[in-house]
Parts: structure tokens; C-alpha cells; sequence
């Protein structure tokens, strides 16, 4: 259902194509991006190139889809893109892959060198490029509404971002008081440290949102001690990743001692939810939260009172 | 040779070191996420098989965690000493021969290539065999033209580590995936013991026995390469061959290690040197104290590792190298200054 009503909102026919919704917005656009910088866009750009799966994703849900002419190589969702030119990734990304498809918009994103490697050579070619960060859920639908207003899709972008925000809302407003508390883990232990999703990352308050909140709540790192995961003794532990992974975590010594391992609540959640700050985040925090409030209505008040009173999340 | 020639092995120094790896192993199991006290910590052996969370914690996830630290670091200490044994050189440690390199290269491929194997026996076998294979690589590269010298072996070694560690950056960037995958590398690079199951232990306990049962009939030659090739020959020990053999099992010392512990880095450099002002040069008494010094030492800092920061975790191999460089350099400049 949620992927149906993201399609919906892909195809609905917010501005009639490239062409109108551009026309009636007077150009040039000057937009601030993520980091502050101050953007004048000439025209409404036809040749978008989105760096990382997320900024895709972005992009595509404004119905760009059409106008964009190259992703890296982890960009795998929508279907749609995976056939466009590559510009890069594994191994970074090519100034001169990105310069042949002649961009008039590069989307990028502060992670694997693209901010350093690209800013600098394409504004000397005269490429506008906009940086999105992704503190949070919040600033994951602002950078629906800051794409919008890149590429004429002013309208789409906020029509977007609100239907999401509605989804988020009605999530927000079916949340019990008493919130179960997660722990998740984003990547398999390689040598006896564990991964986390810190609360203070968009990961983090899509878990809030969602309905819990953290029983680790002081992280300096992502890694986390894994005797600290197992003496906060969550509700319920998340694992971002596969099912065999999360197996083979279940047999390592001591986390057996888990409440969440011993009563069936060791989830995996889907990474592309969780992990790409994109549109299907959203599906993310709905799943979550439907199966979170099963555990608040399984285990009453005494599963999610036990677990460290003293670090409940506002 | 030094003063030390004569000695036997000096049985109250080693009661010492063995005090001083108990009051280590005690600091493991006490510090951590949270601190127990030791009144605590009796009450968790005594209840070993109850319910309560704190007991089953320290016992099931600490303890066997604390006595893997303490033998991984009892092997960088023995693999430390056979190294700067071999190359005379103070400067020698255990990573010298490209072990680190091929090591990172097996786990790279451990933790990013789905292989279908269970996860944690692959990551340590593959370690092993990249520690080992990398020694046999430079020992191969060297020993083409004949006899390879100390000088030959180091460079060898210097070229083969540049040439895995460039090896390992390429796996690292084109088989990670694009979001958590490469943290998980960068971890264990820098060291960390996970806690083993029984079974995990009590192999490790045996390659930690059996590293010092290979390790300590090495103790005449390496006494004798210390004497320089010419008196050693004179002794009978023909000194290439001896080093060739003295760098294997020293290479499989260490990459046992490595297997359980990842890069740790700087006890293999520190705890032999500790271990010679404590007690002399003579290799038979040399290992064993290298062995405890080592298992002290890194049973401190997987501890501090564990607690300074909770409820994160500090890569192992940083502490090390924290905590044993300042404390390391206070020794030197004391000696130094006698």
C-alpha cells in the first residue's frame, strides 16, 4: 500500500510534464542547499544527473525521472534508473563521465568524496550542483521541496513532501504513549563491535517516529560496545539486513541474553528503508511502526516499562 | 653478551608478571560498560547458572571476551619477541613481514564477499591464511636469489606490505556496498577481540599453548643470532635456515592473533622490550614473559577499550597504541636516563 500511494504520487500529474509548471515559475531561480550555499539555477534544468541512491530516489518521486541523464552505480531503485548512464561509484566518480551527459543539475550529497571531487570542476563548467544533507526525516522532505524548486517542480515538490508528512502524521497520532525501546543494528559485527543507529541520524528519528525510542541513547560512534546493547536489553532489536546475518549475530555469545532475541522480537528491517534517507523511508517508519504497536499491545505495560526508565526519548 | 648470561629463569619475576596479568585480567573483567565491583563479580561466579542479567552477562559475554584479549595479546608478545629475535632489531615487530597486509586482505574478503560460510570462523581463517601467506610471500620474494640477508627480508617485507595494503584499498572500495559495509572493514583493521563461544576459546587456548611449545625450542637459536651469524655458525646453528624457520612460526604466531583480534597494534613492538629490561635477553625466559606482558597489556586496554567511552566501543588497536606509546616512551626515557 505504501509503495502503491508513493507510485500514485510519482505519476500524478502535478505539473504536465516538464515543460509547464517550469514555465509558469520565473526563472532564474536562486535556491540555499543543504550546507548553506546560495544556488542560481538559469533554467529549469533538463539534464539532471542525481549522485547516490537517495538523491535519486528524490528525484524520482518528483517525477524526474525523465530528465535524468546519469546515476552511479548504487543507484538500483526505481526500476526505472538503473538503465541510465553511469557517472561513477565504487571506486568515486568520473568528472569526465558526468561532463559527457552535458548536466544542467548535479544533486550530490556529502558522503564518498562527492562534494570534494565534483563541486569545484563542474561550478568551473558551469554546472550548478546542490548539496542535500539528511539530519533527519524532516530534512529528508525538505530536500523534496528544495529539488522542487531546482527544477520548476516547485508545486510537485511540496505536494510530495506533504502527502508524505500526512503518512508521518497519521503514524504520529497512532503511537501509544508508552514507546517499546530499539536498539538497531546497521551492519553484521566484524570484530565484536556493533554497528548502531545513532539517535541523533536520520535513521535514528525514523525509529522515533515510528513508535520507540532508544535504549541507547549516549552514543559518541556507531559502534557501539556489544555488552552495552545487551545490558540496555531492548524491547525490540532491529536489525538492518539480512535474515541469515541477523541468524548468525543470534548465535555469537551473549546475545542470547537478550529479551528482544528470546521472545521474538529480533526484526530485520529493510536497508533501502532505513539506510537510503529517501521517499521510502516512509514505508520504513509505517511497517515499523505497525509491528511496534503489536508489541506494545502483546506485551501491555511491563515490556516496555522495564527497559531503563531513566532514558526515555522526548 | 649481557650481564643477564647466567641467570636461570628468575622465578620471582615471573610470579610478578603473573600477578601483575591476574590484577590485569581482574581490571577486564571489572571495567566495561558498566563497572562491577569485584564483590559483584564474585557474586556472578557463584551464580553462574541464575537468571540474573548482570551475572549472565559478565560470565557469558566478558569473561570469555576478557581471556581472548589476554591470549591474543599473549601471542602478539611471543610473535613480538621471535621477530625482533630474528632481525636484531629493536625496531622489528610482528607485522613486519606484510603479516598486517595479507591479514587485512583475507578479512577484507570475509566481511564484504558473501561467501555462504558462517561468518565469524571464515573471517578467522581467511586472517590466518592472509597473515601467513603474506610471510611466505616475502620470504619467496627474498630468498629468489639465494640467501636473502636481514636487509633483503625487511625490504622485501616493506615492498610486499605496500603492495597488499594497495591490494586491500582496491577490495575495500570495490567490493563495499555503498552505506555501513566499509566502517566494518575500517573497525577491524584497527583491531577489536570479539567474544568467542567455547569452542572459539578453547581453540584459541590451544594455539596459544601451542605457540609457546613451537615458540620456545627457537629460544637457543635466536640467543645465538644475537650473537651475530659468525659465532652462531661457530655454535653449529646454520643461521639462514634458522631464520627462515624462526620467521614462520613467528608469522603463525601472529596470525593466529590476528585471526581473533584483527590489527592490534603496538603490544607485539612494546612487550618484548618490556619484557627484556624485566628480565634479560635470554629467549627462554624472553617468550614466556613477552607472552604475559602481552596478555596483560591488551587485557587492560580491551578493558579501557570497553569502558571509556559507553556505551560506543573504541577500536581495540587504538587504545593500544594510546595507551602503550605514552607508556612505552616513560620507560624509554627512564631507561634512556639510567
Amino acid at each position: 500500500m505504501p509503495l502503491l500511494l508513493a507510485a500514485m504520487a510519482w505519476l500524478a500529474p502535478g505539473a504536465g510534464g516538464a515543460g509547464a509548471a517550469a514555465a509558469r515559475q520565473p526563472w532564474p531561480v536562486q535556491v540555499t542547499d543543504g550546507i548553506g550555499r546560495q544556488i542560481a539555477i538559469a533554467r529549469p534544468p533538463q539534464r539532471i544527473i542525481p549522485i547516490f541512491a537517495s538523491n535519486a530516489e528524490l528525484a524520482a518521486a518528483l517525477g524526474l525521472s525523465d530528465r535524468i541523464v546519469g546515476v552511479e552505480a548504487y543507484t538500483r531503485f526505481p526500476p526505472e534508473l538503473t538503465s541510465k548512464p553511469q557517472i561513477g561509484g565504487r571506486l568515486g566518480f568520473s568528472v569526465d563521465a558526468i561532463a559527457a551527459q552535458r548536466p544542467d543539475l548535479l544533486i550530490v550529497t556529502p558522503a564518498r568524496q562527492a562534494m570534494h571531487q565534483l563541486i569545484d570542476p563542474m561550478t568551473r563548467l558551469g554546472v550548478p550542483v546542490i548539496v542535500l544533507l539528511a539530519r533527519d526525516v524532516g530534512e529528508v522532505l525538505g530536500n523534496l521541496r528544495l529539488i522542487g524548486q531546482a527544477t520548476g517542480e516547485a508545486a510537485k515538490g511540496e505536494a510530495v513532501a506533504a502527502a508524505l508528512q500526512a503518512r508521518l502524521d497519521k503514524v504520529a497520532a497512532m503511537t501509544p504513549a508508552r514507546r517499546p525501546s530499539l536498539v538497531m543494528l546497521t551492519g553484521r559485527p566484524g570484530n565484536g563491535l556493533a554497528l548502531i543507529a545513532r539517535a541523533d541520524t536520520y535513521t535514528g528519528d525514523a525509529m522515533v517516529r515510528a513508535g520507540g525510542r532508544h535504549a541507547l541513547v549516549r552514543s559518541v560512534v556507531a559502534q557501539a560496545s556489544p555488552e552495552a546493547v545487551i545490558a540496555a536489553d531492548p524491547d525490540v532489536l532491529l536489525f538492518a539486513g539480512r535474515g541469515e546475518d541477523l541468524e548468525a549475530l543470534k548465535a555469537q555469545p551473549g546475545w542470547k541474553l537478550l529479551r528482544a532475541v528470546r521472545e521474538g522480537r529480533a526484526w530485520t528491517v529493510t536497508r533501502a528503508e532505513f539506510l537510503i534517507p529517501g521517499p521510502r523511508t516512509v514505508d520504513g517508519i509505517e511497517k515499523l511502526a505497525a509491528r511496534l504497536r503489536g508489541v506494545t499491545m502483546e506485551g501491555g505495560q511491563a515490556g516496555a516499562a522495564a527497559a531503563n526508565p531513566g532514558q526515555d526519548q522526548p | 653478551m649481557t650481564p643477564q648470561t647466567g641467570r636461570r629463569l628468575q622465578p620471582r619475576r615471573f610470579l610478578l608478571l603473573a600477578l601483575v596479568l591476574a590484577g590485569a585480567l581482574l581490571f577486564g573483567l571489572v571495567a566495561g560498560h558498566e563497572w562491577a565491583s569485584p564483590a559483584r563479580l564474585a557474586r556472578a561466579f557463584a551464580n553462574s547458572g541464575g537468571h540474573d542479567m548482570t551475572s549472565q552477562l559478565l560470565m557469558v559475554w566478558r569473561l570469555p571476551r576478557v581471556l581472548a584479549a589476554a591470549m591474543v595479546g599473549a601471542l602478539l608478545g611471543v610473535g613480538g619477541a621471535i621477530f625482533q629475535g630474528v632481525f636484531r632489531n629493536p625496531l622489528a615487530e610482528p607485522y613486519l613481514l606484510g603479516a598486517s597486509g595479507g591479514a587485512a586482505i583475507g578479512a577484507t574478503i570475509a566481511l564484504l564477499v558473501p561467501l555462504g560460510l558462517p561468518g565469524g570462523p571464515v573471517l578467522a581463517a581467511l586472517s590466518f591464511l592472509g597473515a601467513w601467506g603474506a610471510t611466505w610471500l616475502v620470504l619467496g620474494a627474498a630468498g629468489l636469489q639465494g640467501r636473502p640477508d636481514t636487509a633483503g627480508l625487511l625490504l622485501a617485507g616493506v615492498a610486499v606490505a605496500a603492495m597488499l595494503g594497495a591490494v586491500r584499498s582496491f577490495l575495500m572500495l570495490a567490493l563495499s556496498d555503498d552505506t555501513v559495509n566499509l566502517q566494518v572493514v575500517l573497525s577491524w583493521t584497527l583491531g577489536g577481540v570479539q567474544t568467542p563461544d567455547a569452542g572459539g576459546l578453547a581453540i584459541l587456548a590451544l594455539l596459544t599453548a601451542g605457540a609457546l611449545a613451537v615458540s620456545l625450542p627457537l629460544a637457543r637459536g635466536l640467543d645465538l643470532l644475537g650473537l651475530g651469524d659468525d659465532q652462531a655458525f661457530a655454535f653449529g646453528l646454520d643461521p639462514a635456515r634458522f631464520e627462515r624457520r624462526a620467521v614462520l612460526v613467528g608469522a603463525a604466531v601472529v596470525a593466529a592473533a590476528v585471526a581473533f583480534g584483527g590489527l592490534v597494534a603496538f603490544v607485539g613492538l612494546i612487550a618484548p622490550h618490556i619484557g627484556r629490561w624485566l628480565i634479560g635477553p635470554r629467549h627462554r625466559a624472553l617468550l614466556p614473559a613477552s607472552a604475559l606482558i602481552g596478555a596483560a597489556l591488551v587485557a587492560v586496554c580491551d578493558g579501557v577499550a570497553r569502558a571509556a567511552l559507553p556505551p560506543a566501543e573504541i577500536p581495540l588497536g587504538l587504545v593500544t597504541a594510546l595507551i602503550g606509546g605514552p607508556f612505552f616512551l616513560i620507560l624509554l626515557m627512564r631507561r634512556l636516563r639510567a
